[in-house]
């Protein structure tokens, strides 16, 4: 059964009567990308919650030299299913069901261009997420305990026996698909549903964004899919692909792997710049700096970033460093472009403070410090010292944690009132942007040290005397903080369902099209549309005083 | 108002402090090529610090200067500043400069780390497994190897003369390991199947932390070893002491 | 639409001209094969578009400035389904073949059997 939906003309004829299902039953069966959305964002909420308590886990264990709560076995699995969890499932999963939620309401479409296909990709996604953590503790023989990206020979059935790692890789290879299902989804949502006068140099900075990331799943996703698929045939059906020992070469896979694994951490972080551009401009009360100059840096990064997948194979001797180090620091140009117009977005502006501002300039601070390492990180002959160590390790939590997870939180209470029609509040909002601020930069600015001064990731236990031990206290001092920090968002998350206080439309003065429909949006998301007359469709709306794309 | 400037600067403060104790964090290198990366890594550490001095600066004016005040009208729009040509186009030449400067510095630091000495003064053939070192000398026909790795027991022990060019051969015959000196600010995979060439010319004399630094299976905390660097007399002295235990051990 | 168009041959050839590079600076198979892949797969897309704007699709109300909303009235977006139970069915049915791959034995023919079960009917609700 289908509805066939028209752009609505003037009253909006209502829709014939059938029956939906309700309940539980209504959420499982959705095909409705709101609600698939909030699905998304609220399992890959949960997955942050499983692996942050894993990660938990590996600071307590790492507070001081000696092993105290878990053996090396158990750490292993430990930061494996952390890694695997947080990247695709916590960070990749929210970004996916922001695209979701988004992309339709943007563009001012009433749903998605394939809205069954939506649901799968949901179900593959949480699908997967349930394999991998399944990989984890059902497995006879061993959880998966080979690093999330699974090198072999180590990965391989002699060295890695059991299961775990057979159900990671099917567990991968849904989540794979989920991506990729829903790459097409949001690409062909932006190119053909734009409501009328929605052209491309319209469309709001986080759908760019969004079509960018979904190109980068679909060029990434499928080598990374064979590597999988050639890793399991060598591990379940005797195959030598990457096996040394029968004639195979391990280094193909680290290619195939990197294909994905670069162009992945843009994916995790490219919808959260997008975020970040829809939050500074609303809480500065301007449009956003250099429009067009986002757009081409947003594009930029996507097409760069394909070019550079080996500088995680900078200390293999098989690669060619320069190369790599040169398409890696050019990244820097179109990311320092960012920068400036978000700082440009916030001259001359009227800044008001609320959390969802709070959570974006501290996505700016961290981030940069994440950007500048990176940079570090970009030079061959610098990265022979710190690759591989705790100076990575704090580098790549600085992007994502200190930029998309805060990045995370701003959308969160940026657009929780669009999606529940009821506000989360200001004041514990603060608190717990103040925690995790203050925690994470007490996690992570010590692993620097750490990492400088000869601390190798991925360790169960560390000799004293190295000049370790004050920098991973403070570490795990730090995850406390956050930890709390989280708890507390939980509890705000509760009182705001309880209140149930009214957000009204458009609470913060909102840019694009979402802001002009009701919170939350009707099935079909739009009654009636405005006219576009600019990128800024619900503040025209909102200020007919004004020239359309008023300040040009 | 200050209380947020404070915010903003405070990373950088912390940053600072690191760069006081005189070595920007890092191990300044006890090799020719370690001292290479070192200068690279000042280098990039200024250029870090003067880029994330900037961007905060630039972040903080515009929080303070730009914040709306109690007086403001609470409906207020920015100003409309939204375009401007000839800024963006400079800030997108200095970030082009800052990074082509910086890649050149990086590429010829990078020739000369992974050079190659056609006359290396002593080589060693070093064997990566799960989980320990064989540190294997072919000119002098003697071995080291790790006793069975665990918590608390010491790792095997690489002795290489000062001054002199040591050409180590890396391998592995099981999984990936990487051979991590941080004190050399040098590391290099251990991949099966491939054959990693890479000299150290050691410039201090003095005993080096060295560990396995790509994650290699169940043992891999323990996959630790010692570099003593010794004048060459030295070595020579427990070369043919060593030969003569290590043929009856081995 | 032309925007769209522009922008995956610019992808596209970027793709192809990177491997290119690539391939004359160190003659690597696997990384060249990637990068050339990488740079046919949005022309493909891109050839598709065209076919579409030569057959008219440029002046759509979408790609007008000036379009109002009215100015699409009428015009079917497109037929969206209800509630499906089918996605679920699908991927509950593909975990099962997977848990076959891996613990063998009887669950593979029957996950298979499911997914295709899952297929059939996923792909009969769509034709409504």
């Amino acid at each position: 059964m289908s509805t066939t939906v028209d752009r609505p003309a003037a009253p909006p004829a209502p829709h014939g009567p059938h029956e939906e299902p309700r309940g539980v039953v209504s959420w499982i069966t959705t095909t409705d990308h709101k609600r698939i959305g909030i699905l998304y964002c609220v399992s890959a909420f949960a997955f942050f919650l499983v692996g942050g308590a894993l990660a938990g886990a590996i600071r307590v264990e790492l507070a001081e030299p000696g092993r105290q709560l878990v053996t090396e076995q158990t750490f292993n699995t430990l930061f494996t299913i952390h890694g695997t969890v947080m990247l695709f499932l916590f960070v990749g999963g929210f970004g996916n069901g922001l695209a979701n939620y988004l992309v339709p309401l943007q563009v001012g479409a009433p749903d998605m261009a394939f809205p069954r296909l939506n649901a799968l990709s949901y179900w593959f996604f949480a699908g997967g997420g349930v394999l991998i953590l399944l990989s984890a503790v059902a497995a006879a023989g061993g959880g998966a305990a080979m690093g999330w990206y699974a090198y072999p020979p180590l990965s391989g059935s002699g060295f890695s026996p059991g299961v775990g790692p057979d159900l990671w890789i099917l567990g991968m290879a849904l989540v794979a698909a989920s991506s990729l299902l829903s790459g097409i989804n949001v690409i062909t949502t932006a190119f053909l549903m734009r409501a009328p006068g929605m052209t491309m140099w319209r469309l709001p900075i986080f759908t760019w964004n969004a079509i960018v990331t979904a190109m980068l799943g679909l060029v990434a996703f499928p080598p990374a899919v064979a590597a999988f698929a050639l890793l399991f045939i060598d591990r379940r059906f005797g195959g030598h692909v990457f096996d040394p020992q029968g004639g195979g070469d391990p280094v193909i896979y680290q290619h195939l792997f990197w294909f994905l694994g670069h162009p992945e951490v843009y994916i995790l972080v490219l919808p959260f710049f997008g975020v970040i551009t829809e939050v500074l401009p609303v809480f500065s009360r301007k449009a956003v700096f250099n429009y067009a100059g986002f757009v081409m840096a947003t594009l930029a990064i996507g097409a760069l970033s394909m070019g550079v997948w080996a500088h995680h194979m900078f200390t293999t001797g098989v690669v060619d460093n320069p190369f790599f180090s040169a398409m890696t620091l050019l990244i820097a140009v179109p990311t320092g472009i960012k920068f400036f117009n978000w700082i440009g977005t916030m001259w001359g502006g009227r800044i008001r403070f609320a959390v969802p501002m709070l959570f974006a300039i501290g996505f700016l601070l961290n981030f940069l410090i994440g950007g500048v390492t990176g940079v570090m990180l970009a030079s061959a002959p610098i990265d022979y010292q710190v690759s591989d160590s705790y100076f990575l390790v704090a580098h790549f939590h600085y992007t994502l944690m200190g930029g998309s997870v805060f990045a995370i939180f701003a959308a969160i209470y940026f657009w929780f009132p669009k999606a529940f029609g009821t506000r989360l509040s200001e004041a514990i909002g603060r608190w717990v942007f103040a925690l995790l601020f203050v925690g994470f930069n007490l996690t992570f600015w010590p692993q620097f040290v750490a990492g400088l001064r000869g601390m190798p990731r991925r360790i169960a236990d560390y000799p004293s005397g190295l000049g370790f031990e004050t920098p991973n206290l403070l570490s795990t001092v730090g995850a406390g903080v956050m930890s709390v920090g989280v708890l507390l968002f939980l509890v705000d998350v509760w009182t705001a369902f309880r209140r149930r206080e009214p957000a009204g439309d458009d609470p913060w003065g909102g840019s694009s099209l979402e802001w002009a429909t009701t919170s939350p949006p009707p099935h079909h998301n739009f009654v009636t549309l405005p006219p576009i007359r600019s990128e800024r469709p619900a503040f025209d709306l909102h200020h007919p005083e004004l020239d359309p794309g008023a300040g040009r | 108002m200050r209380r947020r400037a404070s915010l903003a600067a405070a990373p950088l403060l912390v940053f600072g402090a690191t760069a006081c104790s005189g070595a920007f964090g890092m191990p300044r290198g006890a090799t020719e090529q370690g001292r290479d990366v070192f200068d690279l890594w000042q280098t990039f550490f200024v250029a870090a610090v003067a880029v994330a001095a900037l961007v905060y600066g630039l972040i903080a004016w515009s929080l303070i200067r730009y914040r709306r005040r109690r007086s403001d009208d609470a409906e207020a729009l920015g100003a409309p500043f939204r375009e401007r040509r000839g800024l963006e186009a400079v800030y997108v030449a200095i970030p082009l400069v800052i990074v082509v400067a910086l890649f050149t510095l990086s590429f010829r630091t990078g020739q000369r780390v992974d050079d190659l000495d056609p006359d290396p003064g002593v080589r060693v053939h070093v064997e990566a497994f799960a989980w320990g070192w064989r540190f294997s000398y072919p000119d002098l026909d003697l071995t080291v190897v790790s006793e069975p790795s665990g918590p608390g027991v010491d790792g095997p022990e690489l002795v290489l003369p000062i001054d002199e060019t040591a050409r180590i051969e890396l391998v592995s015959n099981d999984v990936i390991h990487a051979f991590w000196v941080p004190g050399f600010l040098f590391k290099r995979d251990a991949i099966p199947g491939v054959i990693q060439t890479f000299d150290v010319t050691p410039t201090e004399a003095g005993v080096f932390q060295g560990a396995c630094s790509e994650f290699c299976g169940l043992n891999h905390a323990y996959m630790r070893f010692t570099v003593r660097v010794v004048p060459s007399t030295e070595f020579d002295a427990w070369a043919s002491e060593r030969a003569g235990a290590s043929g009856a051990a081995a | 639409m032309r925007t769209a168009f522009r922008l995956l041959v610019g992808l596209g050839v970027f793709g192809l001209a990177l491997g290119t590079v690539y391939w004359f600076l160190t003659s690597e198979v696997t990384g060249s094969v990637l990068l050339w892949s990488f740079g046919l797969m949005p022309l493909i897309v891109a050839a598709w578009i065209r076919r579409r704007l030569r057959a008219g699709g440029g002046s759509r109300p979408a790609d007008r400035p000036d379009a109002v909303p009215s100015a699409a009235a009428g015009e079917v977006i497109g037929s969206f389904p209800a509630a499906s139970a089918w996605p679920l069915f699908l991927a509950l049915a593909l975990v099962l073949a997977g848990a076959g791959l891996v613990y063998g034995a009887i669950l593979l023919p029957l996950g298979i059997g499911l997914v295709a079960f899952a297929v059939l009917g996923m792909m009969r609700e769509s034709r409504d």
